[in-house]
């Protein structure tokens, strides 16, 4: 059994060593009685989209179907993942 | 009878805005500046009302008090930080006003003040424990409103109106830079001390505010500080008035009621003790209840007055808790006065805790649906945030570097 | 229907309310099952002072221990809705949350005027 903050704050990576950013979060898809992680949020949430200034639409998250191995202190997912 | 309604409102929160931080600090600042400090004084109001309209709405629409903001925003690491912080600054702040409950109640019945402090507890405690919330907030404020002695002092000093004018206008001083900036410091602290959100949010969510008491919250908020920062000019006024040539430095309460004493006599003592005492009672009130809020909030528990103590056992347990440590501490022989400058210099320090969380929840489209900061609240929250951040750094060094306001 | 919420933003450290609007605590921490390759499923929400060890360094490890540490599991399946606050669909009480009230509560109601 994993917890979410266990996630929050481990580097992500890709295969080939390339850092992607910290997880700072993990996307959901929820409903009546499911609820999976579809993406992983990574790098610098925005101050200035919390304070309504930028716009947020940025796209911030690897999918999780990238991640092929989670260990030690990290995430590594395939290289070449596309942002969600 | 929505008009009375208001009025009432904002009767209690005049009286209510004055605490002991403000009463030590407006007439300190008089005593050492002058008028030349009053333009600080319209600042932290801005500020307060500024952030108490933001946190009424976010209690209104979201049903979320401060606290819950802090642990939500901040997260459980660097809200447990916040909380902490809160906590100390909170007890210091306590103690510091039922020290001074105490020494109004010296002044008025001669008792010795130990008994005082005791006394003071037992009816604060009672007081609490019976009355319905509504009617503690009404009861000290309008006791409180009895410090409208010293704005007629004031009148009464003949100070030179144009010295006071000019007062209003921002302005640095060359002569004592530091303690100048330190006594600012202190007025914005002061102004802006955060069990005040905490408190008037968590109010907000007990009442259950929704979305038809948005105006009621903008009009409290506006009108019962605005008129709250008039009695904090009176205060430093009388300040300069007064004590500024004298080189007198109103170290205790009794200097200060001096100020209603000198122009207005044994009435203008009275009223003046009397309005201490039942505004530094409220702030008592108010403080202790943050604390408890703030724990509560922050872990989850039930809370609220409007729970009644067997729906909320812990929340109860937490103020009666609070009330104790804090009669303790006042018994140790601590001196209020003295405490209140470190409480308010301490508050400063930890504005950003409380002022972050808000400002972030405030803007959530997620919390606040379309009632979310427009463009006025959030230019004037952001430089505030920023006023915050350096007051709350320079607090410290400027309390080491001017001796607690000695030099 | 399914709705994209960020865990971390929308539901950890948010308020728990049961199914008659109780407050019952926080969610410390999700708990989840899964795992690279495999779906990742939200399966529970933990709450209690035990899980504060994980979050907050020596200062979390302090206040499990002055919490005296215990972990309630609430399925996922008994979360009725995320919106400002966590819905449960259960009482407090069925979910084992709310234990620290309901042990107080026979020493707070010995005051007089405690429903007052």
């Amino acid at each position: 059994m994993r917890t979410l903050s266990s996630f929050l704050g481990r580097e992500v990576e890709t295969q080939s060593g390339r850092g992607l950013g910290k997880c700072r979060d993990l996307r959901a898809s929820i409903g009546r009685d499911h609820a999976a992680v579809e993406a992983i949020v990574v790098g610098r949430r925005g101050w200035l989209e919390h304070l309504g200034i930028a716009k947020a639409q940025r796209r911030d998250a690897v999918p999780w179907e990238a991640v092929v191995k989670i260990e030690g202190n990290r995430i590594v997912v395939r290289d070449g993942t596309e942002f969600v | 009878m929505k008009v009375f309604q208001v009025a009432l409102g904002i009767l209690a929160a005049i009286g209510g805005f004055v605490d002991i931080g403000d009463l030590v600090f407006n007439v300190s600042a008089g005593a050492t500046f002058g008028y030349q400090l009053l333009w600080v004084v319209v600042i932290g109001v801005i500020g307060i009302i500024v952030y108490s309209e933001m946190c009424g709405r976010v209690a209104a629409i979201s049903g979320k008090a401060v606290f819950d903001a802090v642990r939500e925003r901040l997260g459980f690491k660097a809200g447990l930080m916040a909380l902490v912080a809160a906590q100390v600054v909170n007890l210091m702040t306590l103690t510091a006003e039922i020290g001074g409950v105490a020494i109004c109640l010296q002044l008025l019945s001669g008792l010795p003040y130990r008994w005082l402090i005791v006394i003071a507890g037992l009816v604060l405690l009672v007081v609490v424990w019976v009355t319905a919330f509504e009617w503690i907030e009404r009861i000290f404020g309008y006791g409180g409103l009895c410090l409208l002695v010293f704005a007629v002092a004031a009148v009464k000093l003949h100070p030179v109106w144009g010295a006071v004018g000019h007062g209003f206008v921002p302005h640095l001083q060359t002569q004592s830079p530091i303690l100048y900036a330190y006594f600012a410091i202190g007025l914005l602290g002061a102004a802006m001390t955060p069990y005040e959100v905490y408190f008037y949010s968590s109010g907000g969510v007990e009442e259950q505010w929704g979305p038809k008491d948005l105006g009621l919250n903008r009009v409290n908020a506006m009108i019962g500080y605005a008129l709250g920062g008039f009695l904090s000019f009176a205060l430093m006024i009388v300040g300069g008035s007064l004590f500024l040539d004298k080189g007198i430095e109103p170290e205790f309460l009794g200097s200060i009621t001096m100020g209603a004493e000198v122009p207005l006599g044994q009435i203008g003592l009275l009223l003046a003790l009397v309005g201490i005492l039942f505004a530094v009672s409220g702030a008592a009130i108010d403080t202790l209840f943050s604390g408890a809020y703030n724990l509560a909030q922050f872990l989850g528990w039930e809370w609220g007055r409007y729970r009644h103590p067997r729906g909320a056992p812990r929340f109860t347990a937490t103020w009666l808790v609070l009330l104790v440590l804090a009669l303790g501490l006042v018994m140790t022989g601590v001196d209020p006065v003295q405490l209140t400058e470190y409480a308010v210099i301490f508050s400063a320090v930890a504005l950003p805790l409380t002022y972050i969380p808000i400002l972030l929840v405030a803007n959530d489209r997620s919390y606040m649906r379309e009632y979310t900061n427009g463009r006025v609240a959030n230019t004037l929250g952001l430089i505030y945030l920023v006023l915050i951040m350096i007051v709350s750094l320079t607090a410290i060094p400027l309390m080491i570097l001017t001796n607690v306001g000695q030099n | 229907m399914s709705d994209y919420i960020d865990l971390g933003l929308h539901v950890l450290d948010h308020q728990l309310l049961d199914s008659e609007g109780r407050r019952c605590g926080n969610v410390d921490d999700l708990a989840l099952e899964g795992g690279p390759g495999d779906k990742l499923r939200v399966v529970a929400i933990l709450s209690g002072p035990g899980v504060w060890r994980q979050r907050a360094g020596v200062v979390g490890r302090v206040a499990a221990w002055i919490g005296r540490g215990g972990v309630v599991r609430v399925p996922w399946r008994d979360v009725d809705e995320v919106a400002a606050h966590v819905r449960l669909r259960k009482q407090a009480e069925e979910l084992g949350l709310g234990r620290g009230d309901d042990r107080l509560r026979p020493l707070v109601e010995k005051i007089p005027g405690a429903d007052r």
